[in-house]
């Protein structure tokens, strides 16, 4: 009982403290930059006493630990403020960009699991073979070119020779769904390139391993065939070495995901990022920083929730 | 079916290992030419690395894929493997050929309960149409029959909830499954301890008479196959070079090499002659464990199935289990395997949740564990790990002393040169990787780590099992010596009643997650009074008896 209920309290609680901590960086790192937003605002024209109001107005001259808590409820209740830049409500703003930076993502990992898991399974059934020396080859390469040139290197290709996707153009959700898909998959192509060469030498080498071990020799002599071991045994087994990896993969694509949209010119959570700090918009700047923090911190915790319910033995520790 | 004398013929069988540096390699077997009667038990006994496991992986078709035959045939109720297709030899695996391996412990897959994995064996091969209930009951009988009574409760668990035994009888279960003609057994009770080992042999000789499997028996000591074995071979460098009946090789071996085999065997008669120190009962006991209870969870999602009863989230392993151990004793701690010792010793070091309570009198106990090979870290020196152990120690402060970096650097050197030399290893050991280290060696190591913090006891749980005769009774010398010199206490688990009786002046036998008997030893040995004492008297007499 205590092994496995108070693991996953356990880790909820981790959750909990980990979040608070973020939230406390986050305000902390944006008190700490010098400059004052007031002034920034009305620009350097303005009065002493003009600058001194919006300071009352905005709450800029309450207590630090004041501006905390006003500031941490209106975070959980996803009512973080009035952006300073756009005058709109930032939990809008940010409502109206996430479908871009999380759909990208989203179809990022579905191309890298799709891709690297049938890609490491033919290459770890014969080590060391021609088309396996050449995946690995290619997966170096890969994985030394960083999203924003593969995103160039994309949009070259795509729109030059081949003519295939109309680069830059942005269709909505809400217009054409399909048609929001397709003008994401490239840039999606993009972020899941050095991905896929990542998740596929991690999992040929876990497969690679799992193969050797005893209990596929016991299944072997069972008589059981190649197919059903590596589906019931082998790909099991070495996914849950795998789960930690695709939630590391998962919050890098979503970082990634920030600056391909400057590339291909979509309206997500990365160009409203820059423009704010551009800005120094300090409600809309915390609060895409603190959410994005929350979202790779949520996936951590369901990895490792996943991770315990796939293998029997971590509930034990 | 036509009836063959031999059931397996292994015609003049050549194997090697051809790389393309080295085409034509020494080859691996060399000319094995052998039978197996229909219905026999043939030893097949060597030391590691001479071939018995390659025989074995020929006749079953699992060699590695480098592995190339050749010359020679073999032929299994008189067709030839060799020249059938993979898919046709597949077939033959688990339904005419069942296979039993050494490692108990990593031979069945982590994530899988023990009847799911059984059952794979059962659809894997499509003739035998069986209904889920009826292949639910053919696991739950061969599940009785290799000596589970609660065989229901064994198809929920996961590998790591059994013992090392308990796996190997579900392995054992799953080779006899679809009752195979011809049981391949590679070393199957060489990781096990006396008392499974003979109920392991007992239970293959019956499936031999119950259900007329052939078994080949793969080991490298010759003790085991006494009294198991109808025919035994011997094996040396990729050869047969003896075959006998197996009376006949163990009273009178003909090859100078079975002899060899024969003397290695006895070797543990050495440790004869250590005489127990005297220990004071009256003393306040450096650790005082009461009642204590613990057990391993099951999943999940079995949990909320069988939310109805409130304690079948829980397996016990260990049922209010309390003890003492005394200043300067020797304490013996046998049992059989899932007897739950190393779960006791987990539960006193903290190391698993537990009820009860558990008192240490000083806060420094040292742990030595069974195997020496992946306890010490490969990549650093004997050094780094003395320093390890000593700066973990709370002692560490008072040991370096005050004074300068150099000064304190100095006294720690000094300290655990002390240490190690206590344990038999130089000051050139300090500069060692754990891999440049033998067995023993490294066991030592592990003495060392555990004396440099100078603790009042040691638990140390099997740690003589991996090792050869000689080395462990260096190992048992070095312990008394510690015993008698540093005035450390032992808490000594272990499955050989020889040690227990010759160093440990009192013993705790357990049973079922219980203590079934405890005092003397002598009174304990000679005359037990529990169930469980008997049976691992009576199996270490069955194996050791008149070889020693």
């Amino acid at each position: 009982m205590q092994g496995k209920v108070g693991y996953f309290v356990g880790k909820l609680v981790e959750l909990l403290v980990t979040l608070l901590l973020v939230s406390l960086l986050v305000f902390a790192a944006f008190s700490i930059i010098p400059g004052d937003t007031a002034r920034i605002m009305l620009g350097p024209d303005a009065s002493e006493a003009q600058v001194n109001l919006l300071r009352t107005q905005l709450g800029l001259d309450k207590p630090l630990v004041a501006r905390y808590f006003s500031w941490l409820f209106g975070i959980l209740t996803f009512n973080p403020g009035t952006s300073y830049a756009y005058n709109m409500s930032v939990g809008e703003l940010i409502s109206q960009r996430l479908p871009v930076t999380i759909g990208m993502s989203a179809i990022a990992m579905v191309m890298v699991v799709l891709i690297s898991y049938p890609l490491a399974v033919l290459s770890a059934r014969k080590p060391g073979r021609l088309g396996d020396q050449v995946c690995s080859v290619i997966g170096h390469v890969l994985f030394a070119i960083p999203p924003y040139v593969a995103s160039l290197l994309l949009i070259l290709l795509a729109s030059s020779l081949f003519s295939l996707v109309t680069v830059g153009n942005y269709v909505a959700p809400s217009d054409d769904f399909s048609g929001f898909v397709g003008c994401l998959l490239l840039p999606s192509f993009a972020i899941a390139l050095p991905k896929i060469a990542m998740s596929f030498k991690f999992l040929r080498s876990s497969i690679i391993e799992q193969r050797a071990s005893d209990y596929v020799r016991t299944s072997k002599s069972h008589g059981l065939s190649d197919l059903k071991i590596l589906v019931r045994h082998v790909l099991p087994n070495s996914n849950v070495s795998s789960i930690t990896i695709i939630s590391i993969i998962l919050s890098d694509i979503l970082g990634g995901s920030l600056i391909v949209e400057q590339v291909f010119n979509l309206p997500g959570l990365g160009r409203l990022l820059l423009s704010a700090i551009s800005r120094r918009d300090f409600p809309l700047l915390s609060g895409i920083v603190f959410y994005l923090a929350f979202i790779t911190v949520l996936l951590y915790f369901l990895s490792d929730i996943l991770a315990a319910i796939t293998d029997p033995r971590i509930r034990l520790k | 079916m036509t009836r063959h004398i031999h059931i397996v013929k292994v015609h003049h069988l050549t194997l090697s290992f051809p790389t393309r540096k080295n085409p034509n390699p020494k080859p691996v077997l060399d000319d094995v030419d052998f039978g197996i009667r229909d219905g026999e038990i043939l030893g097949l006994i060597g030391n590691s690395g001479c071939g018995k496991t390659m025989t074995s992986l020929a006749i079953a078709g699992l060699l590695p894929e480098n592995a190339e035959i050749t010359s020679g045939s073999i032929k299994f109720a008189g067709k030839n493997l060799l020249e059938m297709s993979p898919k046709e030899r597949r077939a033959m695996l688990g339904k005419d050929i069942g296979m039993i391996f050494q490692e108990p412990s990593t031979a069945l897959d982590p994530l899988m309960v023990i009847g799911k994995q059984l059952e794979e064996v059962l659809t894997a091969h499509k003739e035998n149409n069986l209904s889920k209930e009826e292949r639910r009951q053919a696991i739950i009988d061969m599940l009785k029959l290799v000596g589970f009574p609660n065989a229901e409760e064994i198809m929920t668990r996961y590998p790591h909830q059994l013992s090392g035994g308990q796996r190997q009888r579900v392995l054992i279960a799953g080779a006899a499954l679809l009752k195979p003609r011809l049981l391949i057994c590679d070393e199957p009770t060489s990781s096990l301890d006396t008392v499974t080992t003979i109920s392991i042999l007992e239970l293959l000789k019956e499936l031999c008479h119950k259900l007329h499997i052939t078994i080949l028996f793969i080991s490298h000591d010759l003790s085991v196959v006494r009294g198991f074995c109808d025919r035994v071979m011997v094996m040396r460098n990729g050869k047969i070079v003896d075959r006998d009946t197996a009376s006949d090789i163990l009273t009178n071996p003909r090859n100078a090499f079975t002899a060899e085999l024969l003397t290695n065997a006895r070797l543990d008669t050495r440790i004869l002659g250590f005489e127990p120190i005297k220990v004071d009962y009256e003393k306040e006991p450096v650790l005082t464990a009461k009642d204590i209870t613990a057990g391993y969870g099951r999943s999940l999602f079995e949990n909320i199935k069988n939310k109805k009863s409130k304690d079948a989230g829980i397996n016990m392993v260990l049922k209010g289990v309390s003890l003492d151990v005394y200043p300067n004793e020797i304490l013996g701690l046998i049992g059989g395997s899932g007897s739950g010792k190393t779960t006791l010793i987990r539960s006193l070091l903290g190391l698993l949740p537990h009820t009860g309570t558990v008192s240490i009198k000083s806060d420094r106990i040292g742990v030595i564990f069974q195997d020496p090979v992946s306890c010490l870290n490969p990549a650093h020196t004997i050094k780094w790990h003395m320093l390890e152990a000593l700066n973990a120690s709370s002692r560490a402060k008072e040991i370096k002393g005050t004074g300068t970096y150099e000064e304190r650097k100095a006294r720690t050197r000094a300290r655990i040169i002390e240490v190690l030399d206590i344990c038999g290893l130089g000051e050139e050991y300090l500069t060692r990787h754990p891999n440049e280290l033998s067995g023993g060696q490294r066991q030592r190591v592990a003495i060392a780590m555990c004396l440099v913090q100078d603790p009042s006891l040691i638990i140390a749980d099997e740690p003589f099992s991996s090792l050869d005769a000689s080395s462990s009774a260096e190992l048992l010398k070095l312990v008394t010596d510690i015993n008698r010199e540093q005035h450390t206490a032992f808490l000594l688990i272990t499955h050989n009643i020889h040690i227990v009786r010759q160093i440990a002046p009192r013993v705790i036998v357990m049973s079922d997650g219980k203590i079934c008997e405890e005092g003397i030893t002598s009174d304990v040995l000679n005359d037990p009074k529990s169930e469980a004492a008997s049976a691992l008297l009576a199996a270490e007499r069955q194996i050791h008896g008149s070889l020693s």
